[in-house]
């Protein structure tokens, strides 16, 4: 082993110069690379943690707007239901109450026809009554009777004028 | 074993191997960091761009396992440098071998005489191995840079000095008051230890890729019989020097954690 310090002084200097050249045209570049993708990755998984945070929030929201949206559904075939009910229950009074006064009406049309029937042959039978008494006083009636009876009648109204 | 390419210029001795390979090595780290971001995306990266992002995931998890990340960020860009160097320095000198042999003294590069291989170095051998007539000597010029002391404990150094710069100027008091704890007494040992830890650190980048590379010359020498153990020994000294790379670079991060690191804090 032969020891040669002028070698020792040229590896000195090819180190420092190495290390010069490089740190300035490859490892600074190359660190800021590095320093970048690193920043990139970091950002990169910020970002999907907060995709993930909003997705499970939007989640929650549309479960809850689900839920909202179930219960005004049956909400709706709630009060669908019991309107349907009413209107039945409606229906089925104003067809009683109409039912009821298309009776009553008939009943009172029934009533006056009666009375009117009765009436026309109350009329009727006493016109027929007196055409038959005439018809057969006629028949009956001589002239003896017959001036008999003109003279009650005529004292009859004698009396009463 | 081969000798280095040393030319003598301004009175400096200049191992030409060394200076060569470590700007091949310089060249191969740069060129393949520049690749990788060439094409920078955030969203889609490329092979070489997710390659290199591994690496630096790797360091970052070698710092972290260390000390607290925040302070050890500033640390990635140091410890990215020293894994791929030496990964990249650990295995250049596996596929191949560049070796020149010379049979007589008196050879140039770059108008200058090689001294591994003048008059000198040929007496010398010659005094070693009186019998031989034809004396040749090898020398090397591709090899791995770790696998020479000056380089690995040039590395070393580079460490050992952050180290304490970082603890003198970070962490001023609690640095000082860890060489005279739990005892005073202990100040010799202690020096010691920061120095052994300096030493060992180096050498053992240095030993391991060093013995990789003697193997290799040797298991070369038994020629063409030789050509399976070299495989399993060239895919032990991948593994080696991959191992190598992490260990410098892990040690490096913990020498820092422990300079920076305020252990009176931990006692409350």
């Amino acid at each position: 082993m032969s020891f040669n310090w002028e070698s020792t002084v040229f590896t000195l200097i090819a180190f420092i110069i190495l290390y010069i050249l490089l740190n300035k045209y490859a490892f600074k570049p190359l660190f800021s690379v590095m320093e970048k993708r690193k920043e990139l990755v970091m950002g990169q998984l910020r970002d999907a943690e907060d995709n993930r945070k909003q997705a499970s929030e939007l989640l929650n929201e549309q479960k809850a707007a689900l839920q909202e949206a179930r219960k005004d559904a049956y909400e709706i075939i709630e009060q669908a239901k019991s309107t349907g009910s009413k209107q039945a229950d409606d229906l089925i009074a104003t067809a009683k109450s109409e039912s009821n006064r298309l009776k009553d009406e008939a009943i009172r049309d029934i009533e006056s026809e009666k009375n009117k029937a009765v009436a026309a042959l109350r009329s009727q039978v006493s016109g027929m009554s007196v055409m038959i008494a005439s018809k057969i006083i006629e028949k009956q009636i001589d002239e003896k009777s017959q001036e008999q009876l003109v003279g009650q009648y005529l004292k009859e109204v004698g009396d009463k004028a | 074993m081969h000798e280095a390419p040393i030319i003598n210029l301004g009175g400096f001795n200049i191992d030409l191997s060394i200076v060569t390979m470590l700007i091949v090595t310089s060249l191969i780290v740069f060129i393949l960091a520049r690749l990788a971001v060439r094409n920078l995306s955030v969203e889609n990266p490329g092979k070489l761009q997710n390659f290199l992002e591994w690496a630096v995931e790797f360091v970052q998890g070698i710092i972290s396992s260390t000390m607290d990340l925040k302070k050890g960020k500033a640390f990635v860009s140091l410890g990215m440098t020293i894994i791929m160097f030496i990964f990249v320095g650990n295995l250049l000198g596996l596929p191949f071998g560049i070796v020149t042999e010379y049979s007589e003294p008196g050879h140039k590069v770059f108008g200058q005489e090689i001294v591994s291989v003048n008059a000198d170095a040929f007496a010398e051998l010659h005094d070693k191995k009186p019998n031989e007539e034809h004396l040749e000597i090898g020398v090397a010029w591709w090899k791995s840079p770790t696998a020479d002391a000056s380089v690995s404990m040039g590395l070393a150094l580079i460490i050992f000095v952050i180290v304490h710069f970082l603890g003198m100027t970070k962490n001023t008091k609690a640095y000082f008051k860890s060489y005279f704890e739990p005892f005073p007494i202990f100040f010799p040992i202690k020096l010691i230890e920061t120095f052994s830890n300096f030493l060992t650190h180096g050498m053992r980048l240095y030993g391991n890729i060093f013995a990789g590379e003697v193997l290799i010359s040797v298991l070369l020498g038994l020629g063409v019989a030789s050509i399976p153990a070299l495989m399993a020994w060239q895919a032990f000294s991948i593994f080696i020097g991959t191992i190598q790379a992490f260990v410098f670079t892990m040690l490096t991060m913990v020498y820092i954690s422990h300079a920076i690191e305020n252990h009176a804090e931990e006692h409350h």
